[in-house]
């Protein structure tokens, strides 16, 4: 009799343990697929992130080597903000991304550069990154 | 209380425009004012009656949003919605564009000068805030762009005596910077009004901050220095800022401008309900939790949103204000007896 009645529970309980099997598969899959999701969508922005600071390094870097046979006074001001926004973009933590302060510190690496550019007298073309940043200027 | 503001003038400043903004110049003989026709116009006085001395025309592509006048009274900056501002060079009657400053991205909103007269502060639709160095030759130089704000940047003004620069925005915070190090920091942020802050305005001693918003209130900010007696907590070196007063209503409109008279330290608004409020500091009120009376209500200053007040540094209760109706008044504020 035993048996049997196990055999009865068997089916009596089936809905209710098909029904936590299905959630415990769907739990999995759909993980999963949110981790994927998660690490496309944080590759995409941080990749824009890098793509915009890696054009600021690159103008910097360019503009030190230029001023750098220069020694005119107003030319050392100007050296002293390539230097403060390469000190930035340098000190920047490429490698944390639950760092707190990063829309903080991208703010004030984007005013540098702004400034820098104020100070150069050049248009900043970089509006493709900037767009593509995703974040409105 | 109808009697302690009376109309002395009225220009019609901009016709078929608005009047955005108002200056006086240190001496208090002149005053700016700017519109949405794109020009400026130098405004003097000629016997009884208010005259037109220049119009500054060239130099602006759209709205003309605010003007400041240098420390010295020989230059007047003007911040356009073009997204640049023209430094103007006073020659006895005539101005020459002298430089023009570039680089904020959109809509230039507010301009202001350092009580040094060596930087100037100006700030954008572009979130940023930018602050500028004057040379010997004229040269401006950028010495810091500011993106602290997360919103619309409405105005800037700077501390009456020292290098403290103050920002009000449409993301509802007061921010304040400093100098450290080569570079500008914000040092503080005011949060409290519940919508757009409109503008902003140092008492003279600069121990207090009035800030004016789309919630229909005005806030007094009181600075704090470190270890003060009121046991009121700071943040390393910097003072703190606390709201110790709060004037709610009395508008039933945004308010679009508050001014605190050099002089009297009588606080005046412009709101968008057409009117014209002055208030005072009650005398035996505590000055860590002061209340402010009302003292001059004029309902009908204006037949369209008054944009701004304007005190005359040097001449008692000599108040202009100017609104959408293109218009600029003159009033005399008297403070009522018995107060």
């Amino acid at each position: 009799m035993a048996g049997s009645q196990d055999m009865f529970d068997a089916i009596v309980m089936a809905d209710e343990r098909f029904h936590e099997e299905g959630y415990q598969e769907g739990y999995e899959e759909g993980s999963n697929l949110g981790i994927i999701e998660g690490r496309q969508h944080g590759t995409l922005h941080g990749a824009k992130i890098g793509s915009e600071i890696g054009c600021y390094q690159g103008f910097a870097f360019a503009w030190r080597c230029l001023l750098h046979s220069s020694a005119t006074e107003r030319d050392s001001k100007k050296m002293k903000v390539v230097e403060s926004l390469i000190g930035m973009i340098q000190k920047f933590p490429y490698d944390d991304p639950t760092y707190d302060k990063l829309h903080e510190d991208l703010d004030r690496i984007r005013g540098k550069f702004k400034q820098l550019c104020s100070l150069l007298n050049v248009q900043p073309d970089f509006k493709i990154s900037a767009q593509g940043s995703g974040l409105s200027f | 209380m109808k009697d302690s503001l009376v109309l002395l003038g009225r220009v019609p400043a901009h016709p078929d425009s608005r009047c955005w903004f108002l200056a006086w110049n240190p001496a208090g003989t002149l005053l700016a004012s700017c519109g949405g026709d794109r020009r400026v116009r130098i405004w003097g006085t000629e016997g009884d009656s208010w005259i037109c001395k220049s119009v500054l025309s060239e130099g602006h592509q759209r709205t003309v949003r605010k003007v400041a006048w240098s420390p010295c009274g020989n230059y007047l900056a003007s911040a356009s919605f073009d997204a640049t501002t023209c430094i103007w060079k006073k020659n006895q009657d005539d101005f020459e564009c002298v430089t023009t400053l570039e680089g904020h991205e959109n809509e230039v909103k507010s301009v202001a000068w350092a009580p040094s007269g060596n930087l100037l502060a100006t700030c954008s639709r572009d979130k940023s805030v930018w602050v500028w160095e004057v040379d010997e030759e004229d040269e401006y130089e950028c010495v810091s762009v500011l993106n602290s704000h997360t919103q619309d940047v409405k105005h800037v003004v700077w501390h009456p005596s020292q290098e403290l620069l103050a920002s009000a925005s449409y993301d509802d915070t007061v921010k304040l910077y400093r100098e450290e190090e080569d570079d500008w920091v914000c040092c503080a942020t005011l949060e409290g009004h519940e919508s757009t802050v409109w503008s902003l305005a140092f008492d003279p001693s600069g121990q207090r901050l009035a800030s004016c918003s789309d919630d229909r209130t005005v806030r007094i900010w009181q600075q704090y220095p470190p270890g003060n007696e009121q046991g009121v907590a700071c943040s390393g070196s910097d003072p703190s800022w606390k709201c110790i007063c709060t004037l709610s209503g009395f508008h039933s409109r945004t308010i679009y401008d508050v001014a605190w008279c050099p002089l009297t330290g009588a606080l005046a608004t412009a709101c968008g309900d057409d009117a014209i409020r002055v208030f005072e500091e009650d005398p035996s009120s505590d000055p860590q939790q002061p209340t402010f009376s009302l003292t001059a209500h004029l309902p009908q200053a204006h037949s369209q949103d008054v944009n701004c007040v304007a005190w005359n540094p040097k001449e008692r209760g000599l108040l202009a204000s100017c609104s959408d109706d293109g218009e600029v008044a003159f009033w005399k504020y008297q403070r009522p007896e018995g107060l």
